[in-house]
Parts: C-alpha cells; sequence; structure tokens
C-alpha cells in the first residue's frame, strides 16, 4: 500500500498542501516584491481586504459572473441535451462541434472573442448591423462588459452541461417514459415529474462543477477584458492575480486567495448540504 | 421521410448551433491570414487568400516572435509532467478504488478537492520555494509544480476507471497468489489504458494553457512557453496587432486540435469524470 500511495501523499504534500500552508503564512506578513520583508503583520492584510472597495467590487462581479453563468449554462445545457435527445440524424457531428470551445485555451478564447466583438470591424457587429439593429458596445461598459464575460464563458462552457445531462438522458430506463405515455401524461407533465427529477443529480453536479471553476479562472478575463472597463469584469481571481503578480503584493494576495478559499470551502459545503448530494458517489 | 415544418426547423436550429460552434474558430484563422490594414478594411474579411501573406504572418509569428521554440518548450514540460504525473497518480488511483484501509475515503477526498483549488492560493509559494532551490528560469521549475496540479485530475479519472473493472479479476489472481503490485502492473494497467490516455489528454491540456506559474517562474525568453506567449501578447501595453494575435492564438490551439483528433474517443468520458457512472 505504501508503494502505491506514498510517492503521491509525499507529492502532494510538498508541491500543494505545504504551498497552501506557506500562502497562509505569507497572508500574515507583509512581503512584497518593493522592499516588504516579510514581517509578521498579523491580521493587517485582512483587516485591510475588509475596507478595501475593490475587494468588494471584486467580490460582488465574481458573485455575478458565478451566479449568471451558471444559471444560464444549466438551462440552455439541459435545452440544448433534450434537442440532441430527439437524435436527428447527423447531430452527433454538431454535439463533436461543440465539444471544441472546453477544449481550448482559455486566454485564446479571450482574445478570439475580443477580437470577434470589436466595435470597428468585428464579425458579430457586423452580422448584427446587416439584419439592421444596433450591436451593443460590448466590452466598452461596466455592465456589459460583465455581461459579455457572462456570454463568452457560456460559449465555452455550456457543452459542458449538456454533456453530463445528455449522457443521463441516455442511461435513463425508458420504459417509465413509456408508462407514463399509456397513463397519459403530456410531454410537460413526463418533463417535469420523471425527466427532470431524474436528471437532477446530473444537472447539480455539473452546476457546481461549473461554479467552482467559474469562480477560480482568470485566464478567461484576462484574454478577454484584463479586468476592465474601469474594474467592471475584475473577478475575486483576477483580482488576486494582479495583487499577486502585477503589483507584486505577495502577503495581500495570498490573503485573498484564503478569502476565495473561504468562500470556495463554506460555498460548495452550503451548496452540499442543501441541497444533500454527494459529488461523487462511490458506493 | 416526409418533411414537417417542426423538423425543417429543428434541423435549421440545429445547423445554428454548429454555426455557432465552429464559426469563431473559423474567422480567427481567417484573420490570422490577413494584413494588418486589411482587417479593419474588410468588414467580414474576404475569402480571398493572399499565401505570401499567410506564410509571412505565420513565419513572424514561429520565428521572429520565438512561437516555435515556445512550442518545444510546451511540449517538452507538457510531456514530462504529464507522464510524471501519470506515474504518481495512477497507482493511487488503484490503492484508492481497491483498498479499504482506515481514513482512505477522507485521504481520497482531501487530494481530490486540490482540483478546486484555485492556482492563485499556490503560485506565490511554488515560486519561492522554486527560486529558493535555483531552478528559476528551467524546466524543472514548472515541471514540478504541474505534476502536482495534474495529480488530482489523473486520481480523479483513474478511480472511475478503476472502478469498473470488476473485483473478480483482482480476486481470481489474488488466489493464484498475485501480490498487489503484480496485479496493477500485469492485469490492471493493460485494462484501464484509455483510462490513461484520458487523464493524460487532460492533464496536458490544463498544463499546455496553464500560464500563470509559468509567468513567476520564467522570465527569460529561452524557456517561454506557449501560453505565456499569448499571454505576454496580451498584456503588452501597446495596440494589438490582430493578425499576428489571431496567428498566435491559431498556433496554441492546432496542437491541442490534432491532439485531441487522436483521443477523441476518451474527450467525452474525461470531461464528465466522476459525473456519470
Amino acid at each position: 500500500m505504501l508503494f502505491l500511495l506514498g510517492p503521491c501523499v509525499l507529492y502532494l504534500l510538498t508541491f500543494s498542501i505545504y504551498p497552501l500552508i506557506y500562502s497562509l503564512r505569507l497572508s500574515f506578513t507583509d512581503l512584497d516584491a518593493a522592499g516588504g520583508g516579510g514581517d509578521w503583520v498579523g491580521l493587517r492584510n485582512y483587516a485591510n481586504l475588509l475596507v478595501d472597495p475593490q475587494f468588494w467590487n471584486a467580490t460582488r462581479n465574481s458573485a455575478i459572473m458565478v451566479l449568471a453563468s451558471v444559471t444560464i449554462q444549466i438551462v440552455a445545457g439541459v435545452g440544448l441535451a433534450l434537442f440532441f435527445n430527439l437524435h436527428l440524424t447527423g447531430s452527433w457531428i454538431v454535439r463533436g462541434i461543440l465539444m471544441l470551445p472546453m477544449l481550448m485555451t482559455p486566454i485564446v478564447v479571450g482574445l478570439m472573442w475580443r477580437a470577434l466583438l470589436n466595435p470597428d470591424w468585428g464579425l458579430v457587429d457586423w452580422a448584427i448591423e446587416s439584419v439592421g439593429l444596433n450591436p451593443p458596445d460590448w466590452l466598452g461598459s461596466v455592465w456589459m462588459a460583465m455581461l459579455t464575460l457572462v456570454l463568452v464563458d457560456c460559449w465555452q462552457w455550456t457543452p459542458f452541461v449538456l454533456l453530463i445531462v445528455f449522457a443521463r438522458l441516455q442511461a435513463l430506463p425508458q420504459d417509465i417514459f413509456e408508462a407514463a405515455r399509456v397513463d397519459g401524461a403530456g410531454p410537460f407533465v413526463i418533463f417535469r415529474r420523471i425527466t427532470l427529477p431524474m436528471l437532477m443529480p446530473a444537472i447539480l453536479f455539473a452546476g457546481l462543477f461549473r461554479a467552482v471553476d467559474a469562480f477560480r479562472s482568470f485566464d478567461l478575463v484576462f484574454g478577454l477584458s484584463y479586468g476592465g472597463p474601469a474594474r467592471g469584469t475584475t473577478t475575486l481571481a483576477f483580482f488576486a492575480f494582479q495583487h499577486g503578480f502585477q503589483f507584486q503584493n505577495y502577503g495581500y494576495a495570498a490573503a485573498i486567495s484564503y478569502a476565495m478559499l473561504i468562500i470556495l470551502i463554506v460555498g460548495t459545503a452550503a451548496i452540499l448540504r442543501y441541497l444533500r448530494v454527494q459529488p461523487v458517489d462511490r458506493s | 421521410m416526409k418533411l414537417r415544418p417542426g423538423r425543417i426547423i429543428a434541423y435549421l436550429f440545429l445547423i445554428l448551433l454548429g454555426l455557432i460552434g465552429l464559426a469563431p474558430l473559423v474567422y480567427l484563422g481567417i484573420l490570422s491570414t490577413k494584413r494588418r490594414i486589411e482587417i479593419a478594411a474588410e468588414v467580414p474579411p474576404s475569402l480571398a487568400f493572399n499565401w505570401d501573406q499567410i506564410v509571412k504572418n505565420y513565419a513572424e509569428v514561429l520565428y521572429s516572435q520565438g512561437m516555435l521554440s515556445f512550442i518545444g518548450n510546451s511540449t517538452l514540460v507538457v510531456g514530462i509532467s504529464t507522464i510524471l504525473a501519470l506515474l504518481i497518480g495512477t497507482p493511487a488511483a488503484y490503492a484508492f478504488s481497491r483498498l479499504r484501509f482506515r481514513g482512505s475515503a477522507n485521504l481520497a477526498n482531501t487530494i481530490l478537492s486540490l482540483r478546486f483549488m484555485p492556482p492563485i492560493a499556490v503560485a506565490i509559494p511554488l515560486f519561492i520555494m522554486v527560486k529558493s532551490v535555483g531552478l528559476q528560469n528551467s524546466y524543472p521549475g514548472l515541471i514540478l509544480p504541474y505534476v502536482a496540479f495534474s495529480i488530482p485530475l489523473v486520481v480523479w479519472i483513474m478511480i472511475g476507471f478503476f472502478d469498473e473493472v470488476p473485483r473478480e479479476l483482482d480476486e481470481a489472481a489474488m488466489i493464484d497468489g498475485a501480490s498487489h503490485y503484480l496485479i496493477f502492473w500485469r492485469i490492471m494497467l493493460p485494462i484501464v489504458r484509455p483510462g490513461l490516455m484520458t487523464s493524460a489528454l487532460f492533464g496536458a491540456l490544463f498544463i499546455w494553457n496553464e500560464f500563470l506559474v509559468a509567468l513567476y517562474v520564467i522570465n527569460s525568453r529561452a524557456y517561454q512557453t506557449i501560453s505565456m506567449g499569448a499571454a505576454t501578447l496580451i498584456s503588452a501595453q501597446r495596440p494589438i496587432d490582430w493578425n499576428i494575435a489571431a496567428a498566435v492564438g491559431v498556433v496554441t490551439l492546432i496542437p491541442i486540435l490534432i491532439f485531441s483528433l487522436f483521443v477523441q474517443r476518451y474527450i467525452v468520458r474525461g470531461l464528465t469524470a466522476g459525473a456519470v457512472k
């Protein structure tokens, strides 16, 4: 057993757990690249965090981004899964195409959409104008940029929900639907009373995964909007990146990371408890 | 087959979905073939390709901007890190799937939860650690952290594959006197080959896309990775040359697309690891 588990546990202790603890220690120091020597400052970083309007702005942005993205992705993903469940000829090709965005480098996805949405020559604006409508200023205003970030995240990750829910749909026993039809249930009743409850575990799982990944990712923001305009798309992950890399306030960045970890742990625990599901059913 | 209106609408919707998925990529590809001034001048971009310009753009990206050597660096780092992560993670996944010991569930969950950790939470300490042993600007400086990032993915995916192998198989081998070590190498590994491919794909994908730790550890162009190349292009404080940026995007994506063609059967399985039995 030591043979099998030893290397894995030892490696993660050294290169994951130890850095995590190190990070916690850093969050109590003033270490930065400008001359902060890493002296112990107790809870000062955390106290500063709580009165830093930028921190609350980033927290709010993260909350909006995660809630909006996950909601849209779940609704659209379930809808698409039902659509693909019609098994139209050739639909597997489109399903294959929709896998591609998930494999793409997030920073390139951001860059690509910045080109597509360019106000002067972007393809999307041209398409909207050619049907006689006025395209919005995608990345130009605080609110619109957040919406754009959400939409791009949905473009990349709705297929993830689709994939998981579709797989679950394929695995559902068909005789239940047969019986319901024989009993005279219409398609809406069947969906509401049978399909949806049976899909619920898969939906919750996909939603939880998406929420965590949307919360911790900063590279899409990096490529798409670099946190702007006016910090309108600066999420917590991007905020932490800015302090950790751009401004090199290592202690402060560590405190932000720990705030994120606390939100993550409390958030997922609350969701799991509230929904009474286990993410990985290993029975 | 009769074409009812509902069916026609369904097919139109299907085509629209395909377009939404594919058109952005195609657009990026087209932009990468243009001259800088053509991008603002031709809306939508014309499909008349100028081969000399294509060669010029990609030569600039691959040679002048150094993307070819970045691809080399990335390939090396991704290759070694993925192999190491598989070597370390797979036996652990086997243990979690087959051996019940006190605290095994807790340990497994702890390892799996590392998959959800924001990379920024460990990037700075990893950087300080790597620096303190003098591995800044070196391949091992990237590989050591990347293996740690990939292991939870590998364990996560492999547990699912091991769980699917009937226990009767190793019980039979056990009765014949085979050790766990022997069962693992001789019996299990050949069976879970698809799982190894799947975890290799997703481990490699994660590392290929990663640039946060790389930004800290590497500040010499000689060791830059491909996604760092894309990142520095964006954060540079000058207007973006979109034809070049698009070519950088294409160059970053093409190896992924080629690799995933080879392992396409496992993509779905990897993405939904843990979700579907």
